[in-house]
Protein backbone atom coordinates (compact mmCIF):
# COMPACT_ATOMS: atom_id res chain seq x y z
CA UNK A 1 0.00 0.00 0.00
CA UNK A 2 2.18 3.04 -1.32
CA UNK A 3 0.63 6.23 -0.62
CA UNK A 4 0.92 8.96 -3.48
CA UNK A 5 3.42 11.20 -1.15
CA UNK A 6 5.67 8.62 -0.08
CA UNK A 7 8.69 9.84 -2.88
CA UNK A 8 8.62 13.01 -1.43
CA UNK A 9 8.55 12.21 2.10
CA UNK A 10 11.22 8.90 1.87
CA UNK A 11 13.25 7.88 -1.12
CA UNK A 12 11.68 5.08 -2.83
CA UNK A 13 13.41 2.45 -5.21
CA UNK A 14 11.07 2.10 -8.42
CA UNK A 15 11.73 1.09 -11.81
CA UNK A 16 10.86 3.27 -14.70
CA UNK A 17 10.80 0.30 -17.05
CA UNK A 18 6.96 -0.21 -18.88
CA UNK A 19 5.94 -3.83 -17.53
CA UNK A 20 6.08 -5.33 -20.74
CA UNK A 21 9.74 -5.24 -20.42
CA UNK A 22 11.64 -8.59 -19.81
CA UNK A 23 14.45 -9.37 -17.99
CA UNK A 24 18.12 -10.27 -19.38
CA UNK A 25 19.31 -13.18 -19.70
CA UNK A 26 22.89 -13.84 -19.34
CA UNK A 27 24.22 -16.81 -19.57
CA UNK A 28 25.74 -18.46 -22.16
CA UNK A 29 24.76 -21.44 -21.94
CA UNK A 30 21.04 -21.19 -22.77
CA UNK A 31 21.88 -19.37 -26.18
CA UNK A 32 24.14 -22.22 -26.94
CA UNK A 33 21.60 -25.20 -26.46
CA UNK A 34 20.47 -25.99 -30.36
CA UNK A 35 16.76 -25.65 -31.28
CA UNK A 36 15.50 -29.52 -30.88
CA UNK A 37 16.78 -29.62 -27.35
CA UNK A 38 14.52 -27.12 -25.98
CA UNK A 39 11.51 -27.77 -24.18
CA UNK A 40 7.93 -26.07 -24.86
CA UNK A 41 8.35 -23.59 -22.03
CA UNK A 42 11.37 -22.60 -23.64
CA UNK A 43 10.35 -22.55 -27.17
CA UNK A 44 7.52 -19.90 -25.56
CA UNK A 45 9.74 -18.24 -24.08
CA UNK A 46 12.16 -17.29 -27.13
CA UNK A 47 9.17 -16.21 -29.11
CA UNK A 48 7.98 -14.05 -26.25
CA UNK A 49 11.57 -12.27 -26.33
CA UNK A 50 11.36 -12.16 -29.92
CA UNK A 51 8.23 -9.49 -29.81
CA UNK A 52 9.11 -7.78 -26.36
CA UNK A 53 11.83 -5.63 -25.63
CA UNK A 54 14.23 -6.30 -22.91
CA UNK A 55 15.47 -3.92 -19.97
CA UNK A 56 19.37 -2.87 -20.09
CA UNK A 57 21.54 -5.60 -18.00
CA UNK A 58 22.96 -3.97 -15.00
CA UNK A 59 26.37 -3.78 -14.53
CA UNK A 60 26.41 -6.29 -11.48
CA UNK A 61 25.47 -9.34 -14.22
CA UNK A 62 27.88 -10.61 -16.19
CA UNK A 63 28.33 -13.82 -17.95
CA UNK A 64 31.83 -14.65 -17.57
CA UNK A 65 33.25 -17.57 -16.00
CA UNK A 66 35.13 -15.70 -12.69
CA UNK A 67 31.65 -14.07 -11.75
CA UNK A 68 30.23 -15.62 -8.48
CA UNK A 69 26.97 -14.41 -7.06
CA UNK A 70 28.10 -15.04 -3.61
CA UNK A 71 31.43 -13.04 -3.81
CA UNK A 72 29.44 -10.18 -5.32
CA UNK A 73 27.06 -9.85 -3.11
CA UNK A 74 29.78 -10.16 -0.35
CA UNK A 75 31.59 -7.31 -1.75
CA UNK A 76 28.19 -4.90 -1.79
CA UNK A 77 28.25 -5.69 1.77
CA UNK A 78 31.51 -5.15 2.34
CA UNK A 79 31.26 -1.86 0.05
CA UNK A 80 30.96 1.69 2.07
CA UNK A 81 29.22 4.69 1.21
CA UNK A 82 29.36 3.32 -2.15
CA UNK A 83 32.71 2.71 -2.90
CA UNK A 84 32.89 -0.34 -5.25
CA UNK A 85 36.19 -0.29 -6.58
CA UNK A 86 37.98 -0.43 -3.04
CA UNK A 87 35.18 -2.95 -2.48
CA UNK A 88 35.98 -5.47 -5.16
CA UNK A 89 39.82 -4.48 -4.76
CA UNK A 90 39.65 -5.78 -0.92
CA UNK A 91 37.70 -8.90 -2.20
CA UNK A 92 40.21 -9.41 -4.73
CA UNK A 93 42.97 -8.91 -2.35
CA UNK A 94 41.50 -11.61 -0.16
CA UNK A 95 41.20 -14.13 -2.74
CA UNK A 96 45.03 -13.61 -3.28
CA UNK A 97 45.50 -13.86 0.16
CA UNK A 98 43.87 -17.23 0.78
CA UNK A 99 46.02 -18.52 -2.04
CA UNK A 100 48.74 -17.55 -1.36
CA UNK A 101 48.75 -19.24 2.87
CA UNK A 102 47.44 -22.34 1.11
CA UNK A 103 50.04 -22.93 -1.28
CA UNK A 104 52.84 -22.18 0.92
CA UNK A 105 51.01 -24.91 3.36
CA UNK A 106 50.80 -27.25 0.29
CA UNK A 107 54.49 -26.76 -0.30
CA UNK A 108 55.55 -27.23 3.32
CA UNK A 109 53.39 -29.87 3.63
CA UNK A 110 54.47 -33.98 3.45
CA UNK A 111 53.89 -35.55 0.26
CA UNK A 112 50.61 -37.80 1.79
CA UNK A 113 49.32 -34.83 3.30
CA UNK A 114 49.55 -32.47 0.17
CA UNK A 115 46.40 -33.94 -1.33
CA UNK A 116 44.07 -33.08 1.87
CA UNK A 117 45.00 -29.31 1.34
CA UNK A 118 42.35 -27.32 -0.73
CA UNK A 119 44.22 -24.69 -2.74
CA UNK A 120 40.83 -22.98 -4.83
CA UNK A 121 40.27 -20.34 -2.79
CA UNK A 122 36.23 -20.13 -4.56
CA UNK A 123 35.98 -23.24 -2.66
CA UNK A 124 37.39 -22.39 0.37
CA UNK A 125 35.13 -19.09 0.61
CA UNK A 126 31.78 -21.13 -0.13
CA UNK A 127 32.33 -23.45 2.14
CA UNK A 128 33.52 -21.32 4.84
CA UNK A 129 30.18 -19.44 4.60
CA UNK A 130 28.22 -22.59 4.75
CA UNK A 131 29.92 -23.05 7.95
CA UNK A 132 28.98 -20.30 9.04
CA UNK A 133 25.51 -20.13 8.01
CA UNK A 134 22.88 -20.78 11.63
CA UNK A 135 20.44 -23.24 11.29
CA UNK A 136 17.75 -21.90 13.61
CA UNK A 137 17.47 -18.31 14.79
CA UNK A 138 15.55 -16.36 17.32
CA UNK A 139 12.52 -13.89 17.19
CA UNK A 140 11.14 -12.02 19.49
CA UNK A 141 7.10 -12.91 19.83
CA UNK A 142 5.07 -10.84 22.38
CA UNK A 143 2.77 -12.83 24.35
CA UNK A 144 0.84 -11.89 27.74
CA UNK A 145 2.83 -8.91 27.53
CA UNK A 146 6.30 -10.33 27.05
CA UNK A 147 8.47 -10.95 24.87
CA UNK A 148 10.47 -14.38 24.28
CA UNK A 149 12.96 -15.48 22.17
CA UNK A 150 12.12 -17.78 20.04
CA UNK A 151 13.67 -20.37 18.20
CA UNK A 152 12.39 -20.14 14.26
CA UNK A 153 13.70 -21.95 11.32
CA UNK A 154 15.15 -19.22 9.02
CA UNK A 155 14.86 -18.77 5.13
CA UNK A 156 18.07 -19.77 3.06
CA UNK A 157 18.79 -15.98 2.22
CA UNK A 158 18.23 -15.00 5.52
CA UNK A 159 21.30 -17.65 6.42
CA UNK A 160 23.33 -16.54 3.86
CA UNK A 161 23.13 -13.03 5.05
CA UNK A 162 23.82 -13.56 8.57
CA UNK A 163 26.43 -15.75 7.82
CA UNK A 164 28.06 -13.22 5.35
CA UNK A 165 27.30 -9.91 8.18
CA UNK A 166 28.88 -11.72 11.02
CA UNK A 167 31.94 -12.15 9.38
CA UNK A 168 32.34 -8.37 8.18
CA UNK A 169 31.27 -7.48 11.74
CA UNK A 170 33.67 -9.62 12.68
CA UNK A 171 36.49 -8.55 10.71
CA UNK A 172 35.98 -4.84 10.94
CA UNK A 173 35.59 -4.88 15.03
CA UNK A 174 38.24 -7.71 16.23
CA UNK A 175 41.17 -6.33 14.34
CA UNK A 176 44.43 -4.50 15.23
CA UNK A 177 44.31 -1.08 14.24
CA UNK A 178 47.47 -1.76 11.47
CA UNK A 179 46.16 -4.90 10.22
CA UNK A 180 44.84 -4.86 6.56
CA UNK A 181 41.34 -5.65 5.97
CA UNK A 182 42.06 -8.77 3.35
CA UNK A 183 44.64 -9.94 5.86
CA UNK A 184 41.98 -9.97 8.75
CA UNK A 185 39.44 -11.79 6.35
CA UNK A 186 41.56 -14.07 5.09
CA UNK A 187 42.75 -15.48 8.16
CA UNK A 188 39.02 -15.35 9.23
CA UNK A 189 37.65 -17.50 6.39
CA UNK A 190 40.42 -19.82 6.97
CA UNK A 191 39.48 -20.56 10.36
CA UNK A 192 35.65 -20.96 9.70
CA UNK A 193 37.07 -23.41 6.59
CA UNK A 194 38.34 -25.35 9.67
CA UNK A 195 35.49 -25.25 11.88
CA UNK A 196 36.96 -23.00 14.34
CA UNK A 197 37.15 -19.09 14.81
CA UNK A 198 34.86 -16.18 16.49
CA UNK A 199 32.06 -16.51 13.68
CA UNK A 200 31.61 -20.27 14.70
CA UNK A 201 31.78 -19.72 17.96
CA UNK A 202 28.90 -16.91 17.36
CA UNK A 203 27.01 -19.62 15.59
CA UNK A 204 27.42 -22.37 18.06
CA UNK A 205 26.26 -19.52 20.61
CA UNK A 206 23.14 -18.77 18.85
CA UNK A 207 22.44 -22.30 18.91
CA UNK A 208 22.78 -22.73 22.44
CA UNK A 209 20.37 -20.14 23.23
CA UNK A 210 17.69 -21.38 20.75
CA UNK A 211 18.51 -25.13 22.82
CA UNK A 212 17.85 -23.61 25.37
CA UNK A 213 14.79 -21.82 24.84
CA UNK A 214 13.18 -24.72 22.75
CA UNK A 215 10.63 -24.66 25.42
CA UNK A 216 9.08 -21.66 23.97
CA UNK A 217 9.01 -23.34 20.31
CA UNK A 218 4.98 -23.57 20.75
CA UNK A 219 4.76 -20.01 20.74
CA UNK A 220 5.19 -20.28 16.93
CA UNK A 221 2.38 -19.61 15.02
CA UNK A 222 3.64 -20.74 11.04
CA UNK B 1 15.63 23.30 -2.93
CA UNK B 2 17.21 19.62 -3.02
CA UNK B 3 15.67 16.69 -1.34
CA UNK B 4 13.85 17.71 1.43
CA UNK B 5 15.52 16.47 4.80
CA UNK B 6 13.08 15.09 7.27
CA UNK B 7 14.27 13.78 10.66
CA UNK B 8 14.14 9.85 11.07
CA UNK B 9 11.42 9.06 12.79
CA UNK B 10 9.04 10.86 9.87
CA UNK B 11 10.35 8.85 7.41
CA UNK B 12 10.23 5.68 10.02
CA UNK B 13 6.29 6.44 11.14
CA UNK B 14 5.47 7.17 7.09
CA UNK B 15 6.52 4.09 6.38
CA UNK B 16 4.40 2.43 9.06
CA UNK B 17 7.33 0.73 10.98
CA UNK B 18 5.72 1.76 14.03
CA UNK B 19 2.67 -0.01 13.56
CA UNK B 20 4.13 -3.58 12.41
CA UNK B 21 4.04 -5.94 15.40
CA UNK B 22 4.62 -10.11 15.08
CA UNK B 23 0.83 -10.93 15.92
CA UNK B 24 -0.89 -13.93 15.03
CA UNK B 25 -2.99 -13.27 12.12
CA UNK B 26 -7.10 -13.12 12.65
CA UNK B 27 -8.68 -16.03 11.16
CA UNK B 28 -12.33 -17.32 11.05
CA UNK B 29 -13.11 -18.91 14.18
CA UNK B 30 -13.09 -22.87 13.98
CA UNK B 31 -15.56 -24.07 15.43
CA UNK B 32 -15.09 -27.88 16.75
CA UNK B 33 -16.97 -29.52 13.85
CA UNK B 34 -15.28 -27.93 11.40
CA UNK B 35 -11.99 -29.21 12.84
CA UNK B 36 -13.50 -32.62 12.67
CA UNK B 37 -14.91 -32.51 9.50
CA UNK B 38 -11.32 -31.48 8.42
CA UNK B 39 -10.16 -34.63 9.83
CA UNK B 40 -12.52 -36.77 8.06
CA UNK B 41 -12.20 -35.24 4.27
CA UNK B 42 -8.98 -33.65 3.27
CA UNK B 43 -10.91 -30.86 1.67
CA UNK B 44 -10.96 -27.79 3.95
CA UNK B 45 -13.84 -25.12 3.28
CA UNK B 46 -13.81 -22.59 4.66
CA UNK B 47 -12.34 -22.32 8.09
CA UNK B 48 -8.83 -23.32 8.83
CA UNK B 49 -7.39 -25.40 11.73
CA UNK B 50 -5.89 -23.21 14.48
CA UNK B 51 -2.14 -22.50 14.36
CA UNK B 52 0.05 -24.11 15.46
CA UNK B 53 4.21 -24.73 15.28
CA UNK B 54 5.35 -26.44 12.96
CA UNK B 55 8.34 -29.03 12.53
CA UNK B 56 8.64 -29.29 16.77
CA UNK B 57 9.60 -32.87 16.52
CA UNK B 58 12.42 -32.69 13.57
CA UNK B 59 13.50 -29.46 15.99
CA UNK B 60 13.98 -31.19 19.28
CA UNK B 61 15.75 -34.16 17.25
CA UNK B 62 18.45 -31.94 16.29
CA UNK B 63 18.84 -30.32 19.64
CA UNK B 64 19.30 -33.47 21.07
CA UNK B 65 21.90 -34.70 18.67
CA UNK B 66 23.32 -31.04 19.46
CA UNK B 67 23.75 -31.34 22.70
CA UNK B 68 25.34 -34.90 22.39
CA UNK B 69 27.80 -33.94 20.16
CA UNK B 70 28.84 -30.52 21.79
CA UNK B 71 26.99 -28.55 18.82
CA UNK B 72 29.09 -29.77 16.11
CA UNK B 73 27.31 -29.97 12.72
CA UNK B 74 29.05 -32.97 11.02
CA UNK B 75 28.00 -35.70 12.98
CA UNK B 76 24.21 -34.20 13.29
CA UNK B 77 24.03 -33.46 9.36
CA UNK B 78 21.34 -35.92 9.07
CA UNK B 79 18.87 -34.64 11.65
CA UNK B 80 19.58 -31.24 10.05
CA UNK B 81 18.88 -32.54 6.62
CA UNK B 82 15.37 -33.97 8.39
CA UNK B 83 14.32 -30.58 9.87
CA UNK B 84 15.68 -28.57 6.54
CA UNK B 85 13.13 -31.12 5.00
CA UNK B 86 10.20 -31.05 7.04
CA UNK B 87 10.34 -27.17 7.29
CA UNK B 88 10.48 -27.01 3.14
CA UNK B 89 7.43 -29.35 3.65
CA UNK B 90 5.94 -26.65 6.12
CA UNK B 91 6.45 -23.79 3.94
CA UNK B 92 4.88 -25.18 0.71
CA UNK B 93 1.50 -26.37 2.32
CA UNK B 94 1.62 -23.20 3.83
CA UNK B 95 1.54 -21.60 0.63
CA UNK B 96 -1.15 -24.28 -0.92
CA UNK B 97 -3.29 -23.55 2.30
CA UNK B 98 -3.39 -19.47 1.58
CA UNK B 99 -5.48 -19.91 -1.50
CA UNK B 100 -8.57 -17.84 -1.23
CA UNK B 101 -11.34 -20.16 -0.18
CA UNK B 102 -14.98 -19.45 0.03
CA UNK B 103 -15.99 -18.86 3.66
CA UNK B 104 -18.80 -21.10 5.47
CA UNK B 105 -21.73 -18.69 3.95
CA UNK B 106 -20.84 -18.73 0.33
CA UNK B 107 -19.01 -15.30 0.11
CA UNK B 108 -15.29 -14.03 0.12
CA UNK B 109 -14.38 -11.01 2.83
CA UNK B 110 -14.17 -7.89 1.45
CA UNK B 111 -10.01 -7.89 2.16
CA UNK B 112 -9.93 -10.99 0.17
CA UNK B 113 -11.62 -9.58 -2.71
CA UNK B 114 -9.29 -6.83 -2.23
CA UNK B 115 -6.01 -8.24 -2.28
CA UNK B 116 -7.53 -10.53 -5.68
CA UNK B 117 -8.39 -7.82 -7.62
CA UNK B 118 -5.29 -6.06 -6.66
CA UNK B 119 -3.33 -9.04 -8.17
CA UNK B 120 -5.08 -8.88 -11.66
CA UNK B 121 -5.95 -5.84 -12.51
CA UNK B 122 -7.92 -4.23 -14.55
CA UNK B 123 -5.94 -3.99 -17.91
CA UNK B 124 -6.63 -0.89 -19.74
CA UNK B 125 -3.94 -0.60 -22.19
CA UNK B 126 -1.98 -3.08 -23.84
CA UNK B 127 1.57 -1.65 -24.73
Amino acid sequence: RLRAWLPRIMPVRWSRYNPSYLEPEVKKESYQKPLEELTDEEREQMELKAVRPIKAAPPILSSSVFSDPMISKFTNMMMKSGNKVLARSLMSQTLEAIKRKQLEKYHKAPENEKETIECNPYVIFHQALKNCQPIIGLSNITKGGKTYQVPVPLTDNRKRFLAMKWLITECRENKHRRTMMPEKLSQELLLAFNNEGPVIKKKHVLHKMAEANRAYAHFRWW
Amino acid sequence: MAAPAYPGWVTRWVSGQWRNKKRPPALDLCTVEAVSMKSQTPEVSGCLSPLEATCITEMSVMMACWKQNDFNDAPCAEEIRMFYDCVAKAEKERKNQNEDTLSSRGNLPSSKVNKLLRRFPQITRYV
